[in-house]
């Protein structure tokens, strides 16, 4: 009565990246371990469009964005052939950077008088709007503000019920929100009681935490992009720079597991819960590979000069009764599915007693 | 593996198809031989197929890179039809009784047509116990049984794909009432979308219906489904395969609801969300409705050693609701469909 499916080769390398790997790291603890995540939103994205007469050809297209989701596009743009502008700012990596114009994306980074007065998010907006009345025929994804970003998650989501009859709680980073939103909005309709544990970082605005500098690229985020919908969370960890690349390094040496930072924080809170939910099932999604962290989070010189090192953490988060209380250790919060504005009025409640 | 679309415009050749070919008579006997040997009596051939209770599942799913509409039925042994057709030799005009089963002729004079029949016609006779309008496959059932009682009275097979294409070209859209086992079938195109090679796990249904007005399952619209919920039809779908792989009633109970969930947009089951209280309490696997028709069923594992207590405990609980016509069937029952030899 076995179903009888043969392999087939994948049709291109984007292909063949677009789908995690589901890996068992110890009893009920899973990964969900993406080569690079954002190729999958990149090319859906980019292939409704076509098929919506948005984009041909000859469309430019146009994305502010310094990292993964800018490769994942040069990937996706490549392969289609399609003429493509990054606008990023100079803290860009020159190893992506060349990465990304061996792709054939045009780069261009905002600095000087422009992000002194208004601010780098800002400026980087205003150069995308530049760019676009230059090219009149353009296209721009939107990571941030375009729904289509979520919906590409679907893929994710029928590996997932295809892979588990059931799942107890999923684990993910969140940046744009779009992966987390998409994976955990399709999973719940024929799981509805399914637990979501956002991963967010110290001095991240996603969650109503105070606004900071982050050490942390790719985990959090300065803005609110619309595409997150808060009121999936059931609870949210913010994990320090310095307790996620401890913990990327020992999901590297206990699992020979070579995967980035935001992965390492993903790791560090499914594993604390799958501790404490013994028999229950738990899948933490892992965005990127190890690679473009050798010379950061994977060398100790590095991590030393920086402030970060040492391989002791925290064991245990601290519960927190609300996001503006968040200081620069792990933390919890109980979200409870609520939205943003729920949440953030109840600090008002509270500063008000 | 699915099956091939399209495949193939006559019986009887070798590698038309993998699907299972029905056995109704021997292919060596043509009807020329059985007629001037055998017999002077008028020729007559009988088909059965059963009904089913709605879909499992039904929305839009990928195939070979297009999308296309899709569907799971949930098998309903306890409805079935039965066809005699009585051939009528020199006259090539064919009827139907009740004369309103148009589509059951259409059938007729289709597989006629493929068989190559010339000059014989012949009487349709169709007895159903299927009602029309509340989306238990009335029609396609009348449809199959008729294809399959015209191959039995001309002693010739066709494999089950090409009997479902037929039923698709007799009635605009059919169900995979054809079939012996899941599958996710485009019932517009007549085409296996995902074959998932095993029977249905033992289902216990308590039935009862969602509103009080049929359902004209032609004159209603299709849904329109939006971007997001095409691709969540694709959770479902993961989830399906592991349902069917593991034979688990509380995997595809999951599936179902999500699937009738989705398709409140399109049309709504009145109570609802009285319906998904009931289906918790009574510890349900599931809640599944006819998708473009007016049948509702609360899906228990039918091994489940509590399942005695579990559905009194539904009776109760619709009856709460207001519900108090209900009906009980398991989908493992004696569904032996194949043509009476």
């Amino acid at each position: 009565m076995s179903t009888f499916r043969i392999r087939e080769p994948f049709a291109d390398a984007v292909e063949s990246a677009v789908l995690p790997r589901l890996i068992r790291l110890s009893g009920g603890l899973y990964a969900a371990a993406f080569q690079l995540m954002k190729l999958l939103p990149a090319q859906f994205v980019l292939r409704r469009a076509m098929e919506q007469g948005l984009l041909t050809e000859r469309t430019t297209v146009i994305e502010t964005t310094s990292g993964t989701y800018g490769l994942g596009l040069a990937m996706v743009c490549r392969r289609l052939g399609l003429p493509l502008i990054l606008v990023g700012d100079p803290a860009i990596e020159s190893p992506l950077r060349r990465r990304l114009e061996d792709l054939g994306a045009r780069v261009s980074i905002v600095s000087g008088q422009a992000v002194r007065t208004g601010g780098i998010q800002q400026a980087r907006l205003d150069r995308v709007e530049r760019i676009r009345q230059r090219h009149p025929d353009s296209f721009i994804p939107g990571q941030y503000d375009n729904p289509m970003h979520i919906n590409a998650y679907g893929r994710v989501a029928e590996l997932i019920t295809e892979s588990f009859p059931r799942l107890d709680a999923l684990v993910c980073p969140v940046g744009s929100g779009s992966s987390s939103t998409g994976i955990a909005g399709f999973l719940r309709m024929v799981w509805p009681e399914l637990i979501l544990i956002g991963v967010d970082t110290t001095g991240s605005v996603l969650f109503g935490a105070p606004n900071g500098r982050r050490r942390l690229r790719g985990l959090g985020n300065g803005l609110l992009p619309q595409v997150l919908d808060h009121s999936l969370f059931d609870e949210v960890h913010w994990i320090p720079a310095k307790d996620a690349f401890a913990t990327t390094r020992r999901l590297h040496t206990d699992h020979t597991l070579f995967m980035g930072p935001t992965s390492g924080a993903s790791y560090h809170v499914a594993r604390w819960w799958a501790e404490r939910n013994p028999g229950a099932t738990v899948l933490a999604v892992m965005p990127d590979e190890g690679h473009r962290y050798q010379r950061t989070v994977y060398h100790d010189a590095w991590l030393g000069r920086e402030g970060f090192a040492g391989d002791e953490v925290a064991k245990e988060p601290l519960d927190i009764a609300h996001p503006g209380e968040l200081g620069q250790v792990w933390s919890r919060y109980p979200w409870g599915r609520r939205t943003r504005a729920q949440v953030v009025e109840e600090r008002a409640t509270l500063d008000a007693r | 593996m699915s099956s091939q679309p399209g495949t193939g415009n006559h019986f009887g050749q070798g590698g038309v198809s993998d699907d299972a070919v029905i056995p109704g008579g021997t292919l060596l006997a043509s009807p020329d031989f059985d007629r001037t040997t055998f017999s002077t009596a008028p020729r007559e051939g009988r088909g059965t197929a059963r009904g089913h209770h709605g879909e499992l599942l039904q929305g839009v799913f990928e195939w070979s890179g297009g999308l296309h509409r899709g569907l799971v039925t949930l098998p309903c042994p306890t409805m079935s039809t039965e066809v005699t057709v009585r051939i009528t030799e020199g006259a090539p005009a064919w009827t139907v009784d009740p004369p309103w089963k148009t589509k059951a002729l259409r059938a007729a004079l289709a597989t006629a047509g493929i068989l190559g029949t010339g000059a014989a016609g012949g009487t349709v006779s169709v007895r159903s116990n299927i009602p029309s309008g509340f989306g238990m496959g009335s029609s396609t059932s009348d449809v199959t049984a008729t294809i399959r009682a015209v191959l039995n009275a001309f002693g010739r097979d066709l494999p089950t794909s090409r009997i479902a294409r037929i039923a698709v070209e007799a009635e605009r859209a059919a169900d995979p009432l054809m079939f012996d086992r899941m599958l996710l079938f485009a019932h517009r195109e007549g085409m296996i979308i995902e074959d998932l090679h095993v029977r249905m796990p033992p289902m216990k249904v308590l039935g009862f219906v969602a509103r009080p007005d049929p359902v004209e399952t032609l004159a209603f619209t299709p849904a329109r489904y939006s971007s997001w919920e095409i691709e969540c039809f694709r959770a479902l779908r993961g989830l399906l395969r592991r349902g069917a792989r593991e034979g688990s009633v509380q995997a595809l109970g999951r599936v179902a609801t999500a699937s009738a969930r989705l398709n409140q947009r399109f049309l709504r089951v009145d109570r609802f969300a009285s319906l998904l209280q009931v289906m918790a309490d009574s510890g349900a696997a599931g809640i599944q409705v006819a998708h473009s028709g007016s049948v509702v069923g609360l899906v228990f594992d039918a091994a489940d050693p509590d399942l005695a207590r579990k559905t009194a405990l539904a009776s109760r609980g619709l009856l709460r609701v207001g519900i108090s016509r209900t009906w009980e069937f398991c989908t493992e029952g004696d569904d032996e469909h194949l043509p009476d030899p």
